[in-house]
């Protein structure tokens, strides 16, 4: 008699949890179809479903458009930066094909978004607890709280999914340490960099109370970047 | 006669043929690295099947190994369903016993909240626990977490129960709010960390490699059963609605109950 497969589906999930190097170095050789729906599946779910709890404080439609822009976020981060990342790889003397380095890099944003997927009812929560979002909320200690929630969690879920990432590296590397750090900078900056620009055009995320509530500011979207807009920043704060 | 029960044989993970040599191929999880840890069903006793309502409560108080044992086994979802239900059924009693302060409406809300509220704080905390655990190198699934936590909350309730006459006596020959309060805080963190002492035990079973993400994850059900009690107030004294209007996090909310003793202490001076 056959046991139901979703065991392996448990496994699967627990090794890559776990980034066991030797098990997750044999996946980047096969091109198992089913393994990759199922990561694709995790980063759709978890991090759609972190999207809504950060959304839903201000509405609703907000909730959902979140659950979609998150999950795109990192989808396009992946797919945008597959053909550089797969360069810099072997520049930085780690011998991958574009294949293993989008694989790679798509194992870590699956380890992120199942731990966003594990916390957002617990943001939800949070959320559940905060007076509503209003125009006096937005200066308020709740508005801070949940705000420095979110930083902690999507950090924590970051840096785990790096970690696992390194871990891994390493093990491609032959266990040379210093190549495997050296090409996790350099995909962790093409990626953030790439990444930060995706969030200022996807923008709003928690929203605004006295702004309407839309997928995308259409008027706002493609003016300027999230860079200028840290130095302009920083400019005015010598001015002041 | 537990002496003469066999050893059960290993159970084969489950999946295709081709599926299973492929997976006695991967490493082999490391053993558990804690040390002087005896594995699961070593002792004969630990593998006889736990049955009925009162085995269960028996079994977590004085036997959790076996409990953690039968967990693992094939049919545990009977077993993890006895728990929860043992939970509410005690949960709903000490409720009665939070409710018995103020009467009235209190008599079937306080029982409710207090109840819904610990299943629903469980729930919330389920699917981080089982990251935590994946990420210190478990291999449990989400069945035997799941089952971990409902043992959590039993021993939580039981114990509780236990407090109940106690607690019952206060709540009969006080008014004050503010110290009905603290004292079932007091009970309930005191039957929290029995409960979490299981799980911490269970998780050390499961060849996790560390414990420290199951530390993070204590902290954030404290803060959100903390948080559940001021989210379903009040669970003492009385109020226009069977939940607030107002959102408030829970340390605010006590400040309130202190400052609002206070100005009652004054005016009777």
């Amino acid at each position: 008699m056959n046991p139901p497969p979703d065991h392996s589906a448990h496994r699967e999930f627990s090794t890559l949890l776990r980034g066991e190097a030797e098990a997750l170095r044999g996946w980047l050789q096969g091109g198992d179809a089913q393994r990759l729906a199922r990561e694709l599946a995790v980063i759709l779910v978890g991090a759609g479903c972190y999207g809504a709890a950060m959304g839903w404080w201000r509405s609703p439609e907000q909730a959902l458009f979140v659950a979609i822009k998150f999950p795109l976020i990192i989808l396009l981060i992946t797919l945008g930066n597959a053909l550089l990342n797969a360069m810099l790889a072997p520049l930085l003397g780690l011998d991958l094909s574009l294949r293993q380095s989008l694989r790679a890099v798509l194992m870590s944003f699956t380890i992120s978004a199942a731990i966003l997927g594990a916390f957002s009812p617990l943001v939800a929560f949070l959320i559940w607890n905060a007076p509503p979002l209003t125009t006096g909320t937005s200066h308020s200690v709740a508005y801070a709280l949940i705000k420095l929630t979110h930083v902690v969690v999507i950090a924590f879920a970051g840096i785990v999914g790096n970690g696992r990432l390194l871990r891994l590296l390493v093990g491609l590397a032959g266990g040379n340490r210093q190549v495997a750090w050296r090409v996790l900078f350099a995909w962790l900056a093409v990626n953030l960099f790439l990444g930060s620009q995706l969030c200022w055009v996807l923008r709003p995320f928690i929203g605004t109370p006295f702004l309407p509530v839309q997928f995308i500011r259409p008027d706002i979207a493609l003016q300027g970047n999230f860079y200028e807009n840290i130095f302009q920043t920083v400019v005015q704060l010598f001015r002041d | 006669m537990n002496e003469n029960m066999p050893i059960p044989p290993q159970i084969p993970l489950p999946g295709s043929a081709q599926q299973f040599a492929a997976r006695q191929a991967e490493p082999v999880p490391p053993p558990p690295p804690f040390p002087g840890q005896r594995p699961l069903g070593e002792d004969p006793a630990e593998r006889v099947p736990i049955n009925g309502i009162f085995g269960v409560v028996e079994a977590v108080l004085r036997q959790p190994r076996r409990v953690m044992y039968q967990l693992r086994q094939p049919g545990a979802g009977g077993l993890i369903a006895g728990m929860l239900f043992a939970s509410v059924v005690c949960g709903l009693v000490y409720g009665l016993i939070i409710g018995s302060f103020s009467g009235h409406e209190q008599w079937w809300a306080a029982p409710l909240k207090f109840t819904g509220g610990l299943l629903v704080a469980m729930l919330i905390c389920l699917p981080s626990l089982y990251i935590f655990a994946g990420l210190s190198g478990s291999t449990a699934r989400l069945g035997e977490i799941f089952g971990l936590v409902a043992g959590l909350l039993l021993l939580m309730t039981v114990l509780l129960i236990g407090f109940a006459p106690v607690a019952w006596l206060f709540s009969q020959s006080t008014d004050s709010i503010l110290w009905m309060g603290f004292l079932h805080l007091l009970f309930w963190l005191v039957a929290t960390a029995f409960g979490l002492r299981f799980l911490d035990a269970g998780f050390r079973q499961t060849n996790a490699r560390s414990t420290a993400g199951l530390k993070t994850w204590t902290v954030i059900f404290v803060l959100v059963v903390l948080q559940m009690s001021t989210a379903l107030r009040p669970l003492l004294g009385r109020a226009d609605t069977f939940l607030p209007a107002e959102k408030k996090f829970f340390l605010s909310h006590w400040g309130n109950c202190m400052e609002s003793n206070e100005g009652e202490a004054r005016s009777h001076r």
